[in-house]
């Protein structure tokens, strides 16, 4: 009986910490805006889509972060930045149970009757990624393949918009990552999904054959920062990025992560 | 199928971590699970139609219901509405106890009713109470029965614990998923994950076995 019960103790006791463990870390994110130090955002993510965000080695990474860091040391505030996948993102700041997302978000007019963004930061469009020996030539040969994309981004957008929504041929998965993973697998015969992302990959993998091939059927996106609807935060942001894109802290992150200058005049003529 | 073992290494501290955090959401499940269970399994076998049918929704309810659904259920939504704002791990040991309280209450229900009758009448002829009776007679002979079944849940529990991992709690194969994320690699991750799964599935079923062969009077 003795042994029970010190076992039940055991039991507690990890509880306990358990409990202590999980509340700590994320206690402080919804802060109070204390009139000393500066206010630490919680900032959403999901981490599947380098460069722009990844976890190397249990830290999360990529231009975006490194982006929105400044952005938010700009515009005086603290940034922590949380990997919670991509549907989740939505949920939180939807929810108000974090304070911004950065996550190569596409602005576009469904997401902006929910939620907030700020300016544009970057400028993508949507590619085809398919194996060098590929028969696929353009966009309107995706009409009979199997394609994998990642669920509720543009990419899927424009696929379906191609193919149909209820098109059995497109796969629809939680990350990028693992639309990829299929192609790999030969499960699909193409990803669709924004160029810099699938550019890297294929440049970072050269013994797999992949190739990108662009379509101009595909549109100009532009990424924001996302915020829940009416958030006080969007001015202050807004002005940040501004602010970096005129004093050459966004060509320098742009730089270290993608090694070529930015090209702002159509973000600009954006903003 | 080359294995790459340098990014194992690299990642061996991580699944080190999920392993403990699977470990915690595990041991943290089972025992409110069976805490909770215990309740609902005494409730639903009251006599009482009116005291009995709330207990046995919430068995219909999560037997009935996919474990990611609740797991989702309780993350975005009840723990939010409670708390103000998400945390993986207080929702994930949630859905996780919510789910095996509800098979804890039947395996405790199967148990204390597989007892012949005949058990509790000889106790209360002795000049036990219904509760001595219970205590001393039933109970004791009911948990032995009662082991394998919740050995197999609590099995089960470990197993389904990876479910977390959607709602991004850094346990194993929320690792698993950020090495293949990394890496764009399949084996290295989920094998390993297999392992370290089947390892702690099997110390569990060795335990539970002993702690059998102790109890067994014959």
């Amino acid at each position: 009986m003795k042994k029970f019960k010190l076992l039940a103790m055991a039991a507690a006791v990890f509880l306990f910490f358990l409990s202590a463990c999980g509340t700590s870390e994320t206690s402080g994110d919804s802060g109070s805006g204390g009139d000393g130090g500066k206010k630490t955002l919680r900032i959403v993510t999901d981490a599947a889509y380098a460069p722009f965000e990844y976890q190397d080695k249990g830290d999360v990474v990529g231009f975006d972060i490194d982006f929105i860091k400044a952005v938010a040391k700009e515009a005086g505030y603290e940034a922590k930045v949380e990997h919670v996948g991509w549907d989740p993102l939505f949920v939180e700041i939807k929810g108000k149970t974090a304070d911004a997302a950065v996550s190569a978000i596409t602005i576009n007019d469904e997401r902006k009757q929910t939620y907030d963004f700020s300016v544009p930061y970057f400028l993508s469009t949507n590619k085809i990624m398919i194996p060098k020996d590929s028969p696929i030539k353009s966009a309107e040969d995706l009409k009979d393949k199997v394609v994998a994309v990642q669920n509720g981004t543009t990419g899927q957008e424009a696929v379906e918009a191609l193919l149909g929504a209820e098109n059995k041929n497109i796969k629809k998965f939680k990350d990028n990552n693992l639309a990829i993973m299929e192609l790999k697998g030969g499960g699909a015969d193409a990803v669709v999904a924004d160029n810099t992302v699938i550019e890297e990959y294929v440049k970072n993998n050269p013994k797999e054959n992949f190739v990108v091939i662009e379509d101009p059927v595909f549109e100009k996106e532009f990424y924001g920062v996302m915020f829940p609807k009416a958030s006080k935060l969007k001015a202050e942001f807004d002005k940040a990025i501004k602010a970096l894109m005129e004093n050459g802290e966004y060509a320098k992150i742009y730089n270290d992560w993608f090694k070529v200058d930015p090209d702002l005049t159509e973000i600009k003529a954006q903003q | 199928m080359d294995i790459r073992w340098d990014i194992l290494a690299e990642y061996a501290p991580f699944f080190a971590k999920g392993t403990l955090l699977t470990i915690g959401l595990s041991i943290a499940s089972i025992i409110i699970g069976c805490v909770l269970g215990l309740f609902i399994g005494i409730g639903k076998m009251s006599k009482n139609k009116w005291i009995a049918l709330p207990f046995n929704c919430y068995i219909t309810f999560f037997r009935g219901t996919p474990l990611l659904v609740q797991i989702l259920l309780v993350h975005f939504g009840l723990v939010p509405l409670v708390l103000g704002q998400t945390n993986g791990i207080t929702a994930a040991i949630t859905a996780l106890s919510l789910n095996s309280a509800a098979y804890v209450a039947e395996i405790f229900r199967a148990g204390i009713q597989s007892i012949d009758k005949g058990q509790m009448e000889a106790a209360r002829s002795l000049g036990m109470n219904h509760r001595q009776a219970m205590r001393f007679v039933i109970l004791p002979q009911a948990f032995k029965r009662m082991i394998p079944p919740l050995g197999n849940e609590f099995i089960v529990l470990i197993k389904d614990s990876s479910l977390a991992a959607i709602i991004a709690v850094k346990e194993l194969i929320y690792w698993g998923q950020a090495l293949q994320g990394q890496y764009y690699r399949v084996w290295e991750p989920y094998i390993t994950a297999a392992l370290i799964y089947l390892v702690l599935t099997f110390s569990l079923s060795l335990v539970l076995s002993r702690l059998e062969r102790r109890l067994a009077t014959e």
